[in-house]
């Protein structure tokens, strides 16, 4: 769709040039399928002269699921505060702890291990609210329930391994921002 | 459905030539809209061929949501490397793998000065601007800084502060 809307602005830059190639396709492509874009014969035809490649939609329509009729009322889910307006004040508060957290190693150099261990789960935290927030953005539940469900769970599991490989860097190594500091400073 | 609307359509219209309808009268005709089995999977398998609208790819930029976008794609960025790196450093002895920070350190110094400069660079970026424009949220989140001109100001600000700050950690630090 993006190439039908810019070539219909640059389209009458190049009517010259697309008119004796443009009726050369069309014919072909409109009886393939009876049931694609009928409805803008011209158009597609002085579009396709400038395409060599197939259509390519950046984010193509998912799958629809429509759920019982026309006359049924959009459901609605329920609210609870847990997943409101408590998760938005958590995600806040990782925010602003982690203003400190951050700022400190670049004052002392690095951090000692408690500090670190809070930093790094601070951290994690905010990272997987971040995650979910993605998810939820782009892997709507009412068109794809199952795909969304995977979704989460493959976040809550790699949340989980993270934070098991962050705490063994924390306790066999020497932790994240020493870490860091050690190969900048390399 | 087209068809059964059209009938509808033509049925009332039938009624107020034979008679003189009243209100009450056209309200008992009630329109309803019913979805047959059959055609509407034809119309839920069409939906799939039909483009999507460009939205992305067309949209001005503009400081209003380019830093959005940034501050997500720079977070991901940043979290996504966290999450491997973690995960790989749990599986790396059953790999044969060493992860460890003083190996980590040892290979990157070994790298030409320019390169570990563009390296350093590269990755304090979005460090940087997701900690300054988090910052910027948060005031947002405190009721601060709502107005157009107050979001364009502090945008670019962010913006400048972001590239000066990458360029100073990542040449200078």
């Amino acid at each position: 769709m993006t190439s039908i809307t810019r070539s219909m602005v640059l389209g009458h830059v190049f009517k010259s040039a697309a008119r004796p190639s443009a009726f050369a396709r069309p014919a072909s492509r409109l009886a393939q399928s009876s049931l694609k874009s009928a409805s803008l014969p011209f158009q597609s035809a002085r579009v396709a002269a400038f395409h060599v490649s197939a259509r390519k939609n950046l984010f193509p329509a998912p799958p629809q699921r429509v759920v019982g009729t026309v006359n049924d009322p959009t459901p609605i889910k329920e609210s609870h505060p847990v997943h409101g307006s408590y998760h938005w004040t958590f995600e806040r508060a990782l925010s602003v702890g982690l203003i400190p957290l951050t700022v400190a190693p670049f004052i002392g150099g690095s951090l000692n291990p408690i500090l670190d261990s809070i930093f790094c789960a601070t951290l994690l935290l905010h990272s997987h609210i971040g995650f979910d927030a993605c998810i939820t953005d782009y892997f709507p539940g009412y068109r794809m329930p199952g795909l969304r469900n995977l979704m989460t769970w493959l976040l809550r599991t790699a949340t989980v391994l993270t934070g098991i490989g962050l705490y063994e860097f924390e306790t066999n190594d020497v932790g994240i921002t020493a870490a860091i500091a050690k190969i900048w400073k390399a | 459905m087209l068809a059964q609307r059209a009938m509808q359509v033509s049925a009332r219209r039938l009624l107020l030539g034979q008679h003189a309808v009243s209100t009450g009268q056209m309200m008992g005709i009630r329109r309803t809209v019913t979805t047959q089995s059959g055609e509407s999977e034809i119309l839920i398998k069409q939906r799939l061929n039909r483009p999507v609208a460009p939205h992305l790819t067309i949209y001005e930029p503009q400081i209003t949501w380019y830093p959005s976008m940034f501050h997500r794609l720079t977070g991901v960025a940043l979290s996504g490397p966290l999450y491997l790196f973690s995960i790989a450093y749990l599986a790396a002895p059953y790999l044969g793998w060493h992860l460890e920070s003083t190996v980590l350190a040892t290979s990157f110094a070994a790298w030409p000065i320019a390169a570990k400069a563009i390296a350093k660079t590269t990755i304090a970026l979005p460090f940087v601007f997701h900690s300054f424009n988090g910052i910027r949220h948060l005031a947002w989140d405190l009721r601060l800084g709502f107005s157009k001109v107050q979001v364009a100001r502090t945008g670019w600000f962010v913006i400048a502060l972001s590239a000066v700050t990458s360029l100073y950690l990542g040449l200078a630090y």
